[in-house]
């Protein structure tokens, strides 16, 4: 039985009958009176000059009130392209009109000539010498060829272990231009600890292969949109769907030059962001600088198309990694360099490639990572951003490794996986965290230990993790007459963080969850908040919303000493009532009452107050199993069961949480099994859910979820971030289970039926 | 663009309409009408987040042009809840927490809605099937299988 009345239980969310009944406002719902439709101008070439952009035909058409390009960027800070695009979808110039239709007709008038150019989609043909370059001279203070070369030949030695043509390709030509530098990378990142050739030097066993993974869309259901009004005094409000208004806020204003009190964003219902909600100028900017021209509101929405062209995926890597341990299983070195598909501007997260450490006490370990550019359009965060891509080659090559040796792939993790107080390679001292409990939790529900395999069928296993981040917010906590408490805030709900919030201030105030509503204000109106992402929400303003009731608690107790003439120290508030401690007959009086009270006293109602911006967190792991079967003849996989654990610190709210863990853990199967944004000469060539699948219910079976408990020392209730960690492990979870199930490892996702095929051919099947 | 006549029927109410031809029927649901709860996710008829009911029929509303939908029974997501009553698929999601974002979430229930009206007695199996049409990309569908047969036990 728990502590607790309300945080750890299942409650439903807050704003449960507004999204059942169609009734909450999401960014595409708001319709201010004299609202026009505005439509990008996007490049249909993936890397051209502009010769020239003629918008006389689209200004002639009927109802068409404003065409912008970069000439109406006061500020002249980039929005538009203008003598060079590098995407397929770039944008060129924007429109006004009062019917959508009529916006993208107008658009379609607009005539541009472009000189082609040549294009390079991809990461390794990109660094190459030879390969067109994206930016000119502007990169040149990358790394040196030489520099490049000597890492990837150290890393290929052992050959025959290493499929990858690319690379020996690569290291060929590489070979005839030691000494120039690079142009197409855009960033470095490089760590290490101990002594890696040391480390191999010791190993029985050395592994080394290439991991090829795709750039997937975050595909949240909602397609980018703003509504943005700017007024004749020059203020701006923006409706806008994003995970961070007070970023948007401060996005605008720095992109047009605009005070920040000029600028009111108000935060719409947001269907879904998964890390690519943040960015400023896909539809906000637009739809501003639309607004300003025309005087009007002016509403600016994506087309799905338009978010696979010109959204900000998260970016495909090409990671080498290779592997040493000795032979009765201990894991001595690691070594990894990895190639970041940016895209056109850089910002992909390579650093993350620090990842492949995983959990594990690994003495030795050296990671070298760079951002290169291709012409695609940049990349954002998508839940765990970088680590499902790293964690992918990690937790498939630990796989190679236990079967070489002769271990069980359980056993061989929890045997190396770092304890409270071991060092984290490249990092500090290990936390608290329960590493071994979530992966034996996840064995054991699966029933890893007496598992069944009928022909062709596999089990695989892989963790991953990830520690929340944290951010600045402040809540206020207001108690009425009728002893209901309101709770006012600015961060976004992302999934029930609201509810998180509600029930942790109804816990400090021990009143009903039903007694408690919360309002979000706008960023006029509302204190700053940090932009819900980085599983930041429970953990900030879970602290926060904690830091403001037991401020409220402090004011209702004083209240209540003023009114029961009572010392502090006698009073208990419990179950929505402020008691005199052993009083005979017993005493108290309501919230209620006291609030009524209160609005005569010289202290004046109670507000509370909670202001927070950080406190270290802790990691969390997620564990997963899979059960598969594949059709050799086809190369299809099934799942049978897919099982998913993971240490939460605490969960506020069960229900939410496992809604976390399943609908991650599915992201992380398709990224897996199904998606990949796909790239020709032309750009992206499968903007659309027919060809860019993305799973149904139709796809898997239900995911089991299993909840792990170990405090986070400084998380509300021991509460960590759990949005991000359930994607990182599924990749190579299920790359895991093919391999049991039919013998082939597929190091390139995804693992499309046609790739099975092909490996089980080279392995010799159907011959 | 010349306007045609269009009559329809939505929720109950009779709605008489001037529209382009172009216009799709979540075009005039959403602007003409207001009725902003469909939501639209890929105007391809992909994702299934326009469902709503016509006819007594699952249809994407992406995919139908307004005026050919004149003189039909059009039902959507704000005309399920009777007399401030949720109906028992909406109050299944709810228990269950078979949404997240909450976007996909009036196309789930009005498919789901169809399906329960048709056979209440299909397997979770054949559920996963029927709900093909849709797209979560928040639950992993776990939450919303639960709900859909929480509310097939609530019916029968």
């Amino acid at each position: 039985m728990s502590e607790y009345t309300v945080v750890g239980q299942k409650v439903a969310r807050v704003d449960a009958v507004e999204k059942v009944t169609g009734a909450a406002q999401y960014g595409a719902d708001v319709h201010p009176p004299g609202m026009l439709y505005g439509k990008i101008v996007r490049s249909k070439q993936a890397h051209a000059n502009i010769l020239s952009i003629d918008t006389s035909e689209a200004e002639k058409l009927p109802g068409v009130r404003a065409i912008i390009t970069q000439d109406d960027v006061p500020s002249g800070r980039r929005v538009f392209a203008t003598d060079k695009v590098l995407y397929l979808g770039e944008p060129l110039a924007a429109v006004a009109a009062s019917d959508p239709d009529i916006a993208e007709e107008a658009a379609e008038l607009i005539k541009i000539e472009y000189e082609v150019l040549p294009v390079v989609q991809d990461v390794m043909e990109a660094i190459k010498p030879s390969a067109p370059r994206l930016h000119g001279d502007d990169t040149k203070d990358g790394p040196n060829r030489r520099e490049i070369s000597t890492q990837i030949r150290k890393l290929s030695r052992d050959k025959e272990n290493d499929h990858s043509n690319e690379i020996s390709k690569l290291e060929a030509e590489l070979e005839d231009y030691p000494d120039e530098v690079y142009y197409n990378i855009s960033a470095e990142s490089h760590s290490d600890a101990g002594d890696v050739e040391k480390g191999f030097a010791e190993s029985d066993v050395v592994v080394e292969d290439t991991y090829v993974i795709p750039r997937v869309h975050q595909t949240y259901m909602e397609p980018h949109v703003s509504v943005a009004s700017a007024d004749s005094s020059g203020k701006i409000t923006v409706w806008a769907s994003t995970q961070g208004p007070f970023a948007i806020r401060s996005g605008i204003a720095g992109t047009l030059g605009i005070p920040l009190t000029q600028i009111n964003v108000i935060g719409t219902t947001m269907g879904g962001g998964f890390g690519g909600r943040f960015g400023v100028i896909i539809t906000h900017i637009p739809a501003v600088l639309l607004s300003q021209k025309t005087g009007r509101p002016v509403r600016v929405q994506m087309t799905r198309e338009e978010e696979f062209t010109d959204g900000r995926p998260a970016p495909g890597c090409v990671i080498k990694l290779k592997t040493g341990a000795t032979k009765d299983g201990h894991i001595l070195a690691r070594e990894a360099l990895a190639f970041w598909d940016s895209g056109s501007v850089s910002g992909a997260s390579i650093g993350s490639t620090i990842r492949v450490r995983g959990v594990y006490k690994i003495p030795n370990l050296k990671i070298s990572a760079y951002g290169v550019h291709t012409n695609k359009s940049g990349t954002a965060a998508y839940r765990a951003p970088g680590a499902p891509q790293a964690i992918f080659a990690g937790e498939s090559q630990l796989d190679e490794i236990a079967e070489r040796i002769g271990m069980d792939p359980v056993k061989f993790r929890l045997m190396n996986m770092r304890e409270e107080g071991d060092a984290i390679p490249a990092g500090a001292a290990e936390p608290k965290v329960g590493y071994k409990e979530t992966l034996e939790a996840v064995a054991d529900a699966a029933g890893w230990w007496d598992r069944e395999v009928n022909e062709n069928q596999g089990w695989g296993v892989a963790v991953g993790d990830w520690t929340n981040g944290c951010g600045p917010g402040g809540v206020y906590v207001s108690v009425h007459e009728d002893g209901s408490v309101r709770i006012f805030h600015g961060s976004m709900d992302i999934t029930g963080t609201d509810t998180a919030i509600s029930q942790i201030i109804a816990e400090i105030l021990t009143v009903p969850y039903e007694s408690v509503t919360i309002r979000r204000g706008d960023t006029d109106s509302a204190p700053y908040s940090t932009g819900s992402g980085g599983s930041v929400v429970t953990f900030t303003m879970g602290n926060t919303a904690k830091l403001a009731a037991e401020d409220a608690h402090r004011r209702i107790l004083e209240l209540a000493s003023e009114r029961l003439n009572m010392n502090v120290d006698n009073l208990e508030l419990r179950d929505g009532e402020v008691h005199v401690i052993s009083a005979d007959p017993p005493k108290s009086i309501s919230l209620g009452e006291l609030a009524a009270y209160s609005l005569s006293t010289t202290g004046g109602p109670i507000v509370g107050k909670g202001s927070f911006a950080r406190q270290p967190s802790t990691p969390a792991l997620a564990a997963q199993i899979a059960k598969v079967e594949v059709d050799p003849d086809t190369g299809r996989t099934r799942v049978l069961k897919l099982v998913a654990s993971q240490d939460v610190g605490f969960a506020i709210n069960p229900m939410a949480v496992e809604g976390q863990i399943e609908g991650g853990t599915v992201q992380g199967y398709a990224w897996a099994m199904m998606e990949e944004m796909q790239y020709g000469e032309e750009g992206n060539i499968n903007p659309g859910f027919v060809d860019y699948r993305v799973p149904t219910s139709a796809d898997l079976p239900t995911v089991e979820s299993v909840i792990v408990e170990v405090p986070a020392p400084n998380g509300p209730y021991g509460a960590k971030g759990v949005g991000e960690p359930p994607i990182t492990p599924t990749l190579a979870t299920m790359a895991n289970a093919v391999k049991d199930a039919v013998g082939v490892r597929i190091n390139e996702l995804p693992i499309k039926p046609e790739k099975v095929v092909d490996a089980l051919k080279n392995n010799g099947h159907g011959a | 663009m010349a306007k045609h006549s269009v009559s329809l029927t939505v929720n109950g109410d009779e709605h008489d309409l001037l529209i382009e031809p172009r216009k799709t029927l979540l075009a005039v649901l959403r602007d003409t009408i207001g009725l902003t709860g469909t939501k639209e996710g890929c105007s391809t008829g992909d994702c299934g987040a326009c469902t709503v009911i016509v006819d007594g029929k699952a249809v994407t509303s992406c995919m139908v042009l307004g005026v050919t939908a004149s003189g039909k029974e059009i039902t959507t997501i704000e005309g399920l809840a009777s007399d401030g009553e949720l109906h028992p698929v909406q109050q299944a999601f709810i228990n269950t927490g078979g949404y997240q974002c909450g976007f996909c979430t009036p196309g789930f229930i009005m498919a789901s809605k169809v399906l329960l009206d048709e056979n209440p007695n299909r397997s979770e199996e054949e559920f996963r099937h029927a709900l093909g049409g849709n797209i979560c990309r928040c639950t992993g569908y776990t939450k919303i299988l639960e709900a859909i047969l929480q509310a097939a036990e609530e019916i029968r």
